[in-house]
């Protein structure tokens, strides 16, 4: 439905670009494009739980810190914490899974924990960048815009890559930018971290002037354009303005139909956790990136914090849970209900996990050495458990996973080789895993 | 970045591949002794500083740190072939014998004497005995004297200017560098650009802003040969040339509002510190005495109040970069200023990392981990007076320096009555009282039961308290005794030389958290090393001191800290020391930045090892020499590029050049640019003829006062605080981390917890909405409109008054009159739109005269387009 509203301005004053330059005939960047082998995922949903959230009170199941709590831990002066949750197993795949998650226990069977992740440092703004774009030393594409590059989008009509109310701090747009990736691939914001979703919208989509005077409007825009290009035509830039102007004008009519949840049923506002205040903004997040995954969006982040629970854990911890809960569970759902769960790559985690050891009496400080993350759907074994932390969740030890080795993961379920996405820059190929990254083969369903 | 020769290096080696099994036989003494001694110190002399896997930059994908890499060679094929002189590619290369492919290159030193060369080729034809190996390689120390060679490290020298072919081209002694540069690769400029286009271009990139029909004209008159001169010496000498430059200066200085990151509370006096970067471009302060005032102005001598105060101010550079002030570490706190501080400041002057060197010894560049301790001091020696009020959150509020009240710096003039004062001051003190009260229960409390179980009413009697004090306490801090605001700045000052007695200590700020300063950080001392950048592990004290390779001390450039001061006016000083390598250099190439696009060197920020090497090294230092034997003056500098051949050509594309240097890093044109956020509303503003140049008071931050950055309404400051609709330029905006205005931020507004040489440029499609739909758009295509509409014209009859009219836009909008082709277009477009049903404006617009609509949206579209935003 969506995707037969395209002919407008934006394929006119295409069309009227690609005769113009003969060449370039069939160069639309956004254009889908084959992938390297067969792909288990056609796009993704990221449940990216920014500040860290506890590994150890949630997906990481170590008895020795319920039977050491209060004991001595490993930072000197700090004591082992007991988990916040009860643990139980769930599933065929009896994977254990604690009581701040009980709707989300109950996919177990579509979970592939990742129990023996890794990042760098243990500060947010490096450790987020890393998650998203593999480094935070060096400015590179984001993993979305590496997809976007990689796959093209499914509709020309909405942004290929979108992201869901992304803190402005962290590394801010970095974390959705495209680099030296062409411009188009960067992600599209939607709302602002902290702020209801539901207030969120894309800015300035209303057009000031009715449909045919914007049109008119835009076909003049774009006809300057085309003469600046005409005596450049090598400057990039000019072709960038060209497109945003497309990809602008295609946005504006279908975004707000996408955005629009009053479409969706109650029971399935409901099976989201909408109406009820305390999952009402993630649900109203995971409903609108099904709406938009379903629409054709290649890549949807939703940003949810915050997980940085430093003080009053017991709290904090299971607010942040409940806050999401639900609407992770309804999403999974609702996805494979829909028959989409199967090709739709699910991930949930942060930028890193928790120590295991208390910080102040009631908190848990970054950790970076172990914690978890977790997918489902896409192409990945359910109820599979990856890899391990040590008798107390502290430190990865077995089938150690870096974010390179995830990275390289995702885009291998994407269909992708993460040694031959490749964009060539300053004097040579790049790839979104630098030189490291290996594949998850065991993962794999 | 890529020349040809390691382009083709790149596609030959590509081909050929790995082709000789690593030879792992034991070497001979006489074989390890030729490799030592005759090899080894040749390759890391002249090879390894591009060809290391080790150091990270492996150019061609070739690494000449191991044997493995020497044989398996780089994209093109093995570098080195054993026992096999003509298949190795490294001997015909050194042997300078294909024009495309010479190593070292000319700025290494060019050519090897011939007596290397042949021990390279004797060493060949013996098979290449190599005991390296890469894994040892691998582990390989890095190499501090090594890193120390590095060219920025070297003092800039003046080159005799180079003979070029074509004479007549030159104008500046700059283009015969660049034209020099481009001859020897047999390529040729292209033709110099247009007038007007020039005009337009001197204009933005001195004052940001187009001109206005009246200095378009003035510049049509002007027929003499120095018409270019006198616009830059025009635009060189308006105050609109601060403005501009200023905002350059503060995305280096990382200028913002707020402390941003995890709590972001406001910074109510930050601007200061930007009117002061203003007018220290309007008057062309020299740039020594410029980095000296920010480091060290506190502490330089000055000869009235008015300068003293100025000098204050300039400090603010050290307070008001990004701070975690809920960090709950004190030691950790202060450690991350210092380390904030020094990672803005050598970025920023030296271009260097050194708060790299925090956690362990630089892992390029020759900085030491004890170096960095031993700047660290200097800067934990000194109190940072950013000014926050002390919150829920805030543990960390902070001290202002006051300026002297016969300074007559400006205020917002708040007033209260000695009566109010009063009662603050009465309040604060029954409210400090009832903090310390419950602190007293709490302690005698303690142990009874769990600490965290306060009751929930003491615990918002608490937090309530604390917002109350905080606010109390940065309210009694603004005025004086008789309730008249005082002038206020962020900025440094030096801690006692000595710990004050037990009751006089000096409080990090006061309210909840405030209290004491950690004994090692509550007077003038060392800063210890920590282990890992461990602050939980302090080792030794480092004395107070300066990095040798950026700021040499051997040379005597950095003198000795006198016992009792922080350090920091001798940091000022050695950092603007004539013989400094690189505070020059990273500054010239800056303004060369801002002017052309890109830098000299493409790392505006690091001219460490890991940094891009200049691509005319000996154009750079000459210029750089010469900017310090001009006194440092930055309009002299801007004025001699811009008056140079190089940067008044076309932006005209040659296809065959651009195959040869599509980069443009040669300038063989003016690379093409969009305009800067500011520049582009500052312009849209102009064009509708509302722009308001003169400068506001203060900031609405400022105005706001001691709030959190996008905190519940009336405690904080929100999106729609900053987008208030004011017409002054862009650079008096308000700037809070992480809540830049819209206008601001659809157009790549810097990250401002960053130092920041060169903006990026992006075209997406928020830009294009932006364009197209929002408010601020409408309004000033709207205002554009009615301009045109009102416009008087000389010519007579209808169409031709119509044609008149669409020139004067394109003139504004572009400065160059519409094409037929493009009146033609503009043409077919208003009768189209005249043939569109009717649309009645509605609301605000409903008063405009008839037409208004098709002009709002032809001016709209010119807004819009691709050439308003860029730079030709």
């Amino acid at each position: 439905m969506l995707q037969q509203l395209s002919c407008g301005f934006g394929a006119l004053a295409f069309t009227a670009l690609t005769a113009h330059k003969a060449a370039a005939a069939e160069t639309n960047p956004l254009a889908p494009k084959p992938t390297h082998f067969a792909a288990r995922a056609k796009r993704v949903i990221f449940l990216c739980m920014r500040g860290g959230p506890s590994h150890v009170d949630t997906f990481d199941y170590k008895p020795r810190l319920v039977a050491d709590d209060g004991k001595p831990g490993r930072r000197p002066g700090s004591v082992w914490l007991a988990p916040k949750g009860k643990f139980a197993q769930h599933g065929k795949g009896g994977l254990w899974i604690s009581d701040l998650f009980p709707n989300v226990a109950k996919h177990a069977d579509a979970l592939c924990l990742l129990r023996s992740m890794h990042t760098e440092v243990p500060a947010h703004p490096q450790a987020f960048l890393r998650l998203h774009t593999g480094t935070a030393q060096f400015v590179r594409p984001s993993l979305g815009a590496w997809t976007l590059y990689g796959l093209g989008t499914a509709n020309e009509n909405l942004p290929g890559f979108v992201t869901l109310t992304p803190p402005s701090g962290f590394g801010g747009a970095q974390n959705y930018g495209s680099a030296f990736l062409p411009a188009i691939h960067q992600g599209t914001r939607v709302g602002a971290d902290n702020r209801p979703v539901a207030q969120a919208e894309v800015k300035n989509l209303k057009a000031p002037s009715a449909a045919e005077a914007q049109r008119l409007e835009l076909e003049l825009i774009q006809s300057f354009n085309r003469e600046a290009l005409r005596l450049d035509p090598r400057n990039a830039q000019i072709e960038g303005v060209i497109q945003s102007y497309e990809l602008a004008f295609r946005m504006q009519s279908q975004m707000p139909a996408v955005m629009d949840l009053t479409k969706e049923t109650a029971a399935t506002q409901q099976l989201y956790g909408i109406g009820d205040r305390a999952t009402e903004d993630f649900g109203r997040k995971c409903l609108l990136a099904r709406r938009m995954v379903e629409a054709g969006v290649r890549f949807v982040e939703i940003c949810h914090g915050n997980w940085d629970h430093h003080f009053n854990l017991s709290t904090t911890l299971r607010n942040s849970c409940t806050s999401v809960d639900k609407p992770i569970a309804g999403l999974l759902a609702d996805l494979a209900a829909r028959g989409m769960l199967k090709d739709t790559l699910v991930i949930w985690g942060g930028e890193f996990g928790r120590t295991p050891y208390a910080q102040g009496s009631d908190g848990r400080d970054h950790n970076h050495k172990g914690f978890t993350l977790w997918m489902a759907g896409g192409g990945v074994k359910g109820g599979h458990s990856h890899g391990a932390t040590d008798e107390f969740g502290h430190e990865a030890v077995q089938d150690k996973v870096s974010i390179h080795d995830l990275h390289a993961t995702i885009l291998h379920l994407l269909g992708l080789d993460h040694e031959r996405l490749t964009f060539p820059h300053a004097g040579r190929d790049f790839r979104l895993t630098d030189v490291h990254g290996e594949v998850l083969k065991t993962i794999l369903a | 970045m890529t020349g040809p020769a390691t382009k083709w290096f790149l596609g030959l080696l590509a081909l050929v591949g790995f082709v000789f099994a690593t030879q792992s036989a034991e070497l001979t003494p006489a074989q390890r002794d030729f490799f030592e001694k005759k090899i080894r110190p040749v390759l890391v002399e002249k090879c390894l500083k591009c060809h290391s896997a080790e150091a990270g930059k492996t150019k061609g994908g070739l690494s000449l740190d191991s044997r493995e890499g020497a044989r398996k060679g780089g994209d093109t094929g093995p570098a080195i072939v054993p026992g096999d002189a003509r298949q190795s590619l490294l001997l015909s290369a050194i042997h300078y014998t294909k024009k495309d492919l010479q190593m070292p290159p000319e700025k290494e030193g060019g050519k090897l004497p011939d007596a290397v060369i042949k021990d390279f080729e004797q060493w060949i034809s013996m098979g290449a005995p190599d005991p390296r190996e890469a894994a040892v390689s691998a582990k390989k120390e890095w190499d501090y004297e090594k890193a120390k060679a590095h060219w920025a490290y070297q003092p800039p020298k003046k080159s005799a200017v180079p003979t070029v072919k074509d004479t007549a081209w030159p104008r500046a002694e700059m283009d015969h560098f660049l034209l020099a540069a481009l001859e020897a690769k047999n390529l040729k400029p292209v033709a110099d650009a247009g007038k007007m286009a020039l005009l337009r271009r001197v204009h933005f990139d001195l004052i940001g802003l187009p001109p206005t029909f009246a200095e378009i004209n003035a510049f049509l008159d002007d027929t003499s040969a120095e018409s270019v001169a006198h616009v830059v010496d025009r635009l060189l000498a308006s105050t609109q040339f601060g403005e501009r430059w200023g905002r350059h200066w503060l995305d280096v200085a990382r200028y913002a509002e707020s402390t941003g990151k995890d709590v972001n509370v406001a910074y109510p006096h930050a601007w200061r510190y930007r009117d002061y970067t203003i007018a220290a471009f309007n008057t062309d302060k020299p740039f020594d005495q410029f980095i000296r005032e920010q480091v060290a102005g506190d502490l330089l001598p000055a000869k009235d109040d008015r300068q003293r105060a100025e000098q204050l101010v300039a400090t603010g550079f050290l307070a008001l970069g990004p701070k975690s002030v809920g960090e709950q570490n004190p030691r950790q706190y202060l450690l991350d200023v210092a380390d904030e501080q020094i990672d803005a400041l050598s970025q920023a002057v030296l271009a260097t990392t050194i708060a790299c060197a925090r956690c362990h010894d630089h892992k390029f560049d020759p900085i030491t981990q004890r170096e960095y301790y031993a700047l660290a001091g200097i800067f934990t020696s000194t109190e940072t007076r950013h000014g926050t009020a002390a919150n829920v959150q805030n543990r960390h509020p902070g001290e202002l320096n006051e300026l002297p009240a016969a300074a007559g710096q400006p205020t917002l003039a708040r007033k209260v009555t000695t009566q109010e004062l009063a009662k603050m001051e009465m309040r604060l003190i029954e409210q400090r009282q009832a903090l310390r009260d419950m602190f007293t229960q709490n302690m005698q409390n303690r142990g009874k039961a769990d600490p965290a179980n306060d009751s929930q009413r003491q615990l918002f009697d608490r937090l309530r308290i604390i917002t109350e004090t905080g606010r109390l306490e940065a309210q009694l801090k603004l005025y004086d005794a008789t309730g008249v605001e005082k002038a206020l700045a962020m900025g440094a000052a030096e801690l006692p030389a000595r710990r004050e007695a037990f009751g006089n200590l000096r409080r990090v700020g006061q309210g909840r958290f405030g209290g004491l300063r950690p004994p090692e950080f509550s007077a003038i001392a060392d800063c210890a090393l920590y282990t890992r950048g461990d602050v939980g592990k302090p080792t030794e004290k480092v004395p107070r001191g300066f990095p040798a390779a950026v700021l040499p001390v051997a040379s005597g450039i950095a003198p000795a800290i006198p016992p009792g001061t922080s350090g920091r006016l001798q940091l000022a000083q050695s950092l603007t020391d004539a013989r400094n390598p690189l505070t020059a250099r990273v500054y010239v190439n800056r303004v060369w930045g801002w002017l052309f696009g890109r830098g000299l060197v493409d790392s505006p920020d690091n001219f460490g090892n890991s940094g891009a090497l200049p691509s005319n090294q000996a154009l750079l230092d000459t210029l750089s020499v010469r900017f310090m034997e001009n006194g440092w003056s930055t309009k002299k500098l801007i004025r001699e590029i811009v008056l140079s051949r190089a940067y008044q050509l076309s932006t005209a594309h040659d296809e065959k050049v651009h195959t040869a240097d599509p980069d443009n890093a040669l300038h063989w044109r003016m690379t093409p640019r969009r305009l800067d956020a500011e520049c582009i509303r500052d312009a849209m503003l102009a064009l509708s003829g509302e722009l308001d140049l003169k400068a506001p008071l203060a900031s609405a931050i400022a105005r706001v006062g001691d709030v959190n950055i996008g905190g519940p309404r009336f405690f904080g400051l929100g999106e729609a605080q900053v987008n208030t609709d004011v017409r002054h330029r862009s650079v008096y905006l308000p700037v809070a981390r992480d809540l830049t205005p819209d206008a601001l931020e659809a157009f790549d507004f810097p990250e401002s917890s960053l130092v920041t040489g060169l903006r990026e440029t992006t075209s997406v499609a928020s830009q294009a909405l932006f364009m197209m739909n929002s408010e601020f758009t409408r309004e000033r295509a709207a205002q554009f409109g009615l301009r045109l509409q009102r416009w008087q014209p000389q010519s007579e009859g209808a169409d031709a008054q119509w044609r008149e009219r669409i020139s004067v836009a394109y003139w504004l909008a572009f400065a160059r009159s519409p094409t037929d082709a493009e009146l033609l277009t503009a043409q077919t477009f208003f009768d189209k739109f005249a043939a569109l049903p009717a649309v009645r404006p509605a609301g605000r617009f409903a008063a405009a005269p008839a037409g208004a609509a098709v002009w709002t949206s032809f001016c709209r579209a010119l807004m819009a387009s691709a050439e308003f935003r860029h730079l030709n």
